[in-house]
């Protein structure tokens, strides 16, 4: 049934639309629209053939590629969901129990996302159809992932239009001028955030952004803050976070994703099922995540031992759980365009970011988080450490085939010819 | 100590000469192209700031400041010459430019081929001019300028080997065709400074 399905819809596409696609066709200029549409449905026709050579043999394109990421944001994205309406009724002292009206909890929390992902998808995608369409270039799934990773790390709070403004600006400025898909520097979900974060300062960050109330705005119970883990420890460290007022942010509520924060980050838990799929499949690279990992607790661990402040002594494996380090981790930092592509250069990568994440967060009193900067300090560097250790690497062959062959000019560079 | 590191940390990071003042820009822009060329100019810039700062607060406390040449002859306190700060900081800097110039081209010649016009033109880098009046505003002593002249040099020198890593790996980058060069450099900038903008505020 399935199979005569598809068949037929092929046979469709192939025999009554391309034809209006391709050259000398009524819509010529559309062929890459049409293009992305048969791709994203099919798995291309060609195949390498069994001739000599090594192919890979493997169905595995950019867009498959690209659509692993959107199945491993499943988990954050349906926790996300329900958090927001979970946030929503605890302001307002309903359904406080975990389990108490999960489908009211749903609802609000469709009614805040979808509009989001809507105006982010539909912007973006625009767009991109557009860039692709005038410059004739394929039109990549890329922005099938990058359009739900803008819609997750936002505040659930945030109006629309900004939200649309900066997809537009990311999309056009962080990806599109470059070339598209695979040819940014730095990661366009994060600079659509860095944008939003810097343009509008109010809107992405204090303690009124983080819940959603709409309408219910004045049923509030007395004495909640929308305050988030960050914030808090921020002002009093770990005591702080123990006696919180309303909630408790505990290591295993913030492990679980029970906190205000932006719409994905909030379930580490979530979050590594999504990493699970990406370690899996090999889309992601676990040596950025483990260098990222060590990094932060490294850094973590350092403050710890000098502690200067209540925040400095909050225990390391705290940062772990708390605001988008672990989002950061597994979905922003092993982007694989905008990370380095060595793999020394992947742990140096990804330990910079841990550093610079827990340095930014505890010891700028102007962010409370810094994984978002972090990660895009990190994609700017990747192409000097790729560099560099390609450099090292370069040299050290060098120097390797110099002491199997010994050369009488040692000045002059040795030709890679020789059997070393 | 501590202090005087922290102004060196301070200035390479929270206050990059290039990405939080936009100083040296035309070099910074012109030579990364080519990832040795950038390196070399950018170690080129950190000799030359920390000749000339340090070499500025001299002539600045000896000869400048008002009342500085009081040493000579107690007559002279009443003396301020800080009206040719500008002339004798851009003497010191063009003679030490000079200098390093000889260096350069004595010992580097590549390196001296491929910088061209712009070693001589470091006389004219904003972010040197720059890091001298910095030091003259901001009254540092004479450990902190020389320290001040290290996080400016080794500020400007991270930002443009940064910045020619990145244009080296754009170049395989399919770019809008009217930003190719210097169109596209400007955004790269303005992204880099984005990055940056993660370390202000932070209070050393």
């Amino acid at each position: 049934m399935m199979k005569k399905l598809t068949d037929s819809l092929w046979n469709f596409l192939q025999t009554k639309v391309k034809p209006h696609f391709t050259k000398g066709g009524k819509f010529e200029n559309l062929f890459y629209l049409y293009e992305a549409i048969e791709t994203f449905l099919f798995l291309p026709p060609e195949v390498t053939h069994d001739k000599p050579g090594t192919h890979v043999r493997d169905g595995m394109n950019l867009k498959r590629l690209m659509i692993h990421v959107v199945f491993a944001l499943i988990p954050a994205m349906l926790f996300g969901i329900w958090n927001i309406g979970h946030q929503h009724y605890i302001a307002l002292g309903e359904y406080v129990g975990l389990s108490e009206g999960l489908m009211d909890k749903f609802l609000v929390g469709l009614k805040v996302f979808l509009p989001i992902l809507i105006v982010v998808m539909a912007v973006g995608g625009t767009i991109e159809v557009l860039f692709s369409v005038i410059r004739k270039h394929p039109v990549t799934e890329g922005f099938l992932v990058t359009g739900p990773l803008i819609a997750l790390i936002v505040p659930p709070t945030i109006p629309l239009w900004m939200v649309a403004v900066a997809t537009a600006f990311a999309v056009t400025f962080g990806k599109e001028i470059f070339g598209g898909t695979g040819m940014n520097i730095v990661n366009t979900a994060l600079l659509a955030r860095a944008f939003l974060f810097f343009a509008y300062p109010a809107h992405m960050s204090g303690d009124q952004v983080w819940i959603y109330l709409g309408e219910a705005a004045d049923r509030v119970v007395d004495g909640f803050s929308g305050a988030t883990p960050l914030a808090v420890a921020a002002e009093g460290g770990y005591q702080a976070l123990k006696t919180f007022s309303y909630q408790s942010y505990g290591f295993w509520d913030m492990f679980f994703g029970w906190i205000p924060g932006s719409i994905g980050e909030t379930s580490t838990l979530a979050i590594l099922l999504g990493a699970a799929l990406l370690l899996h499949t090999g889309v992601a690279d676990w040596r950025i995540m483990a260098g990222m990992l060590l990094g932060g607790i490294f850094t973590a661990f350092l403050f710890n031992m000098f502690p200067a402040n209540e925040y400095m002594a909050l225990p390391w494996y705290y940062h772990l759980v708390m605001g988008g380090f672990a989002f950061g981790l597994v979905f922003m930092a092993t982007d694989p365009v905008t990370s380095a592509s060595t793999f020394t250069g992947k742990w140096i990568y990804g330990f910079i970011i841990g550093v610079v994440a827990l340095i930014i967060r505890v010891l700028n009193p102007a962010y409370p988080e810094g994984v978002m900067l972090a990660i895009l300090l990190g994609n700017v560097t990747a192409p000097l450490i790729d560099h560099l250790v390609i450099k090292s690497y370069i040299s050290r062959r060098e120097r390797q085939v110099s002491a199997i062959v010994p050369s009488p000019k040692t000045q002059e560079p040795v030709k890679e010819s020789s059997h070393a | 100590m501590l202090e005087m590191i922290n102004i060196a940390i301070k200035t390479i990071f929270i206050e990059n000469m290039v990405f939080a003042f936009f100083l040296g820009m035309c070099s910074y822009l012109a030579i990364s192209k080519n990832f040795n060329a950038a390196f070399g100019l950018g170690l080129a810039v950190i000799v030359v700031e920390l000749v000339t700062i340090p070499l500025n607060w001299f002539l600045k406390t000896y000869f400048l400041e008002p009342g500085a040449l009081a040493w000579l002859h107690p007559s002279f306190s009443a003396v301020d010459l800080s009206f040719l700060t500008f002339l004798v900081f851009i003497a010191t800097i063009a003679s030490s430019v000079q200098l390093v110039e000889m260096v350069v081209e004595r010992f580097f010649p590549a390196l001296y081929t491929a910088l061209g016009i712009f070693l001589p033109l470091i006389t004219v880098n904003c972010a040197i001019l720059g890091g001298s009046l910095f030091m003259d505003e901001r009254d540092y002593s004479f450990g902190e300028s020389v320290f001040f002249a290290l996080g400016a040099g080794i500020g400007w020198f991270l930002a443009i080997v940064l910045f020619a890593a990145v244009r080296q790996k754009v170049r395989y980058s399919n770019v809008v065709k009217p930003l190719r060069g210097l169109g596209l450099a400007f955004i790269i900038t303005a992204l880099l400074g984005i990055a940056f903008m993660g370390f202000a505020g932070i209070k050393l």
